[in-house]
């Protein structure tokens, strides 16, 4: 097991560096950036002394490798429109709203999702099987900024249960009001998937034959669900969890811009529109650091869950 | 996802065998296919769906046609022009003449969404399509050599899960620099293909052990041929599938990107950019949001039905559970 975490994480190395490259270089190609000399009009000297400070005088490469020295070192850079900010400043202010974001959307998806799949999966084809299916489907199709949109006119506007938009400042400040929409128009699609996806892997498990044998020697249903049907089918669910949280970074730019949160995805957007590139940029890298680990921590718990994939993999 | 049983989907022999291979086969394969469209057709769900789906296709791409026709609807021929601007008939509810009503700048909200729809539904389709052609390559690639390529194409792929899809989705638009329907089409496939490629390898990789395509190598068939005849044929069936799999997540993509304002713009509408100008007035006129946004999602709900009805209907295994 050991060798099969440490080779996972080592691993994620090249990944990062691979993912940063791209990220760098397409960076590069974008018009008016940094890197390019021709848009900006400043005397030589000082145009020289600018790319001699960013190491912009340097081939690619070099270029590549302080970027990469920088990131691994959290150092992202100044900001290119707000003169007096750095990147990391802009990270550290915007990137926990996110996070908490991101985190109480998950937890609507686990704490609501899962036993309405399990419960589903255990009934299937009852009334409330087919509720919560209906539900899922909606849930699934409907886009976030809807969901968001509706249940402000309904909630807030109409009957006043929460505050329409606004962000508590305080990270651990959990039972502000104003968490409650934005987390949960976040947390529906993620609910509606977990909900179905453990429903299909639960019928799927019972039908094994291990299953039967459990039920055969005459262990009790309840303990046939726990031991048997519910460990074996929460591994998809684990695997699903990773690239999903991919899903849920896209969704917290949307919910940000409309319940004005002042997270990261709500300013990456504003940096697109001003140009600030090495704000994009450090966004990007930092969203993409997120992903891998996330599927590195689900690989390695996969691989708990899993014995069988871990041999196959070390 | 299910493991396709290949042999559901040996569908695709030639008409005519190769050099003797697999007698019998013709006689096989259209009738699996029809068995196929009978599971499907059979599934009243999937029917619906699919019924739904091919009518809101037809609504996007007949209506904005339909003003410029002669002879019909000429009376009322300046008002389902979804372009046209006219304040006096501002923010009005459903009525005959307007039957989702109007936006803000008095536009016929009926004849926009037919054009927000079919830009959304050619960027939808036209990503699905680069996604596909891009994963068969690279996955037909991966399984059918296999080796030592194979490894390290995979690996990259790996690497590649790390990206983020909206934030590269909008450096790839800003990279380009202008946003109209073929730089969407870019954005959205350039970080959505993986899966897809995944699959593809997968299916080639338990297909390339069949004893049909051992007879077809052992009685002299060349690497292309049979890649081409029955490799990539033989994929077809979940590859359709996996298009369908993929079409909503390219149109709620568009959708995101256009919401927040980076991708399609006014006075052009995409189903996304209309939520965008209807978020403004939703307390007051919500069902400027409401239209575009029940667009999207039927669009995405008729998608993921008929790919579950599809995948019934071609591998009659799942239905069991």
């Amino acid at each position: 097991m050991a060798v099969y975490v440490i080779r996972r994480v080592l691993w994620t190395l090249p990944v990062i560096l691979l993912v940063i490259l791209l990220i760098f270089s397409l960076m590069r190609q974008i018009e008016g950036n940094p890197f390019r000399q021709t848009e900006r009009a400043v005397p030589q000297a000082i145009q020289q002394n600018l790319e001699r400070k960013f190491n912009l005088d340097k081939p690619w490469y070099a270029q590549y490798a302080y970027y990469v020295k920088d990131v691994f070192t959290f150092n992202l850079g100044p900001s290119l429109v707000l003169r007096n900010r750095t990147v990391n400043e802009i990270v550290k202010e915007h990137f926990p709203h996110s996070l908490k974001l991101a985190i109480l959307a998950v937890a609507w998806g686990l704490v609501i999702g899962l036993p309405a799949g399990i419960a589903s999966a255990l009934r299937p084809n009852s009334l409330f099987d087919y509720a919560a299916m209906f539900f899922s489907n909606i849930g699934f199709a409907l886009p976030n900024f809807f969901v968001a949109t509706i249940l402000i006119y309904w909630l807030a506007v109409q009957n006043s249960f929460v505050p329409t938009n606004g962000w508590p400042s305080d990270f651990w400040d959990f039972t502000d009001k104003r968490v409650i929409l934005p987390s949960f128009a976040l947390g529906l699609f993620f609910m509606a998937f977990v909900a179905r996806l453990i429903r299909g892997t639960m019928l799927e498990t019972m039908q094994q034959d291990y299953v039967r044998t459990a039920k055969a020697k005459g262990l009790r249903w309840r303990r046939v669900v726990v031991r048997h049907v519910l460990r074996n089918s929460l591994i998809p669910v684990v695997t699903a969890v990773g690239p999903l949280i991919g899903l849920v970074i896209t969704g917290t730019f949307v919910i940000e811009t409309i319940f004005s949160i002042p997270g990261i995805g709500r300013y990456f957007v504003d940096a697109v529109a001003a140009r600030d590139y090495s704000v994009v940029m450090g966004i990007t890298v930092l969203a993409a650091v997120v992903v891998i680990v996330a599927n590195l921590v689900v690989d390695i718990l996969y691989g708990f869950l899993d014995p069988r994939t871990r041999e196959a993999r070390s | 996802m299910a493991v396709q049983e290949p042999q559901a989907l040996d569908t695709r022999t030639p008409a005519v065998p190769a050099a003797g291979t697999a007698a019998g086969a013709p006689v096989r394969q259209s009738s699996l296919w029809r068995d196929a469209w009978r599971r499907y057709v059979r599934n009243k769900g999937a029917v619906a769906a699919a019924v739904l789906f091919i009518l809101i296709v037809l609504y996007a791409f007949l209506i904005p046609g339909i003003w410029i026709v002669p002879g019909i609807w000429t009376d009322i021929v300046n008002d389902i022009d979804p372009y046209n601007v006219d304040f006096s008939q501002a923010n009005q509810g459903a009525s005959w003449a307007h039957p989702f009503g109007t936006d803000q700048f008095g536009r016929d909200l009926f004849a926009r969404a037919a054009l927000g729809g079919q830009v959304s539904i050619e960027i939808g389709f036209a990503a699905t399509l680069v996604i596909l052609v891009v994963a068969i390559i690279y996955g037909g690639i991966s399984g059918f050599v296999g080796g030592s390529l194979d490894n390290a194409l995979m690996r990259f792929l790996d690497a590649l899960y790390g990206l983020p899809f909206l934030p590269f989705a909008i450096i790839t638009l800003a990279i380009v620099g202008t946003v109209n329907i073929v730089t969407m089409v870019i954005a959205l496939s350039i970080v959505s293909w993986f899966t897809d490629a995944r699959v593809v390898r997968g299916q080639i990789i338990t297909l390339k052990e069949n004893d049909y395509v051992r007879a077809a190598r052992a009685v002299g068939a060349r690497w292309y041929r049979i890649l081409a005849r029955h490799l990539i044929p033989n994929t077809l069936g979940i590859l359709i599938i996996s298009m369908f799999l993929s079409l909503p997540t390219v149109v709620l993509g568009e959708a995101f990107i256009s919401f927040i304002g980076l991708g399609i713009n006014p006075p052009d509408a995409s189903w996304g950019a209309m939520a965008n100008e209807g978020r403004d007035a939703y307390r007051t006129h919500p069902i400027t949001i409401v239209v575009p946004s029940l667009f999207i999602a039927a669009i995405v709900l008729c998608a993921n039905f008929v790919a579950d009805g599809l995948r019934d209907a071609l591998d009659p295994r799942t239905r069991e559970t």
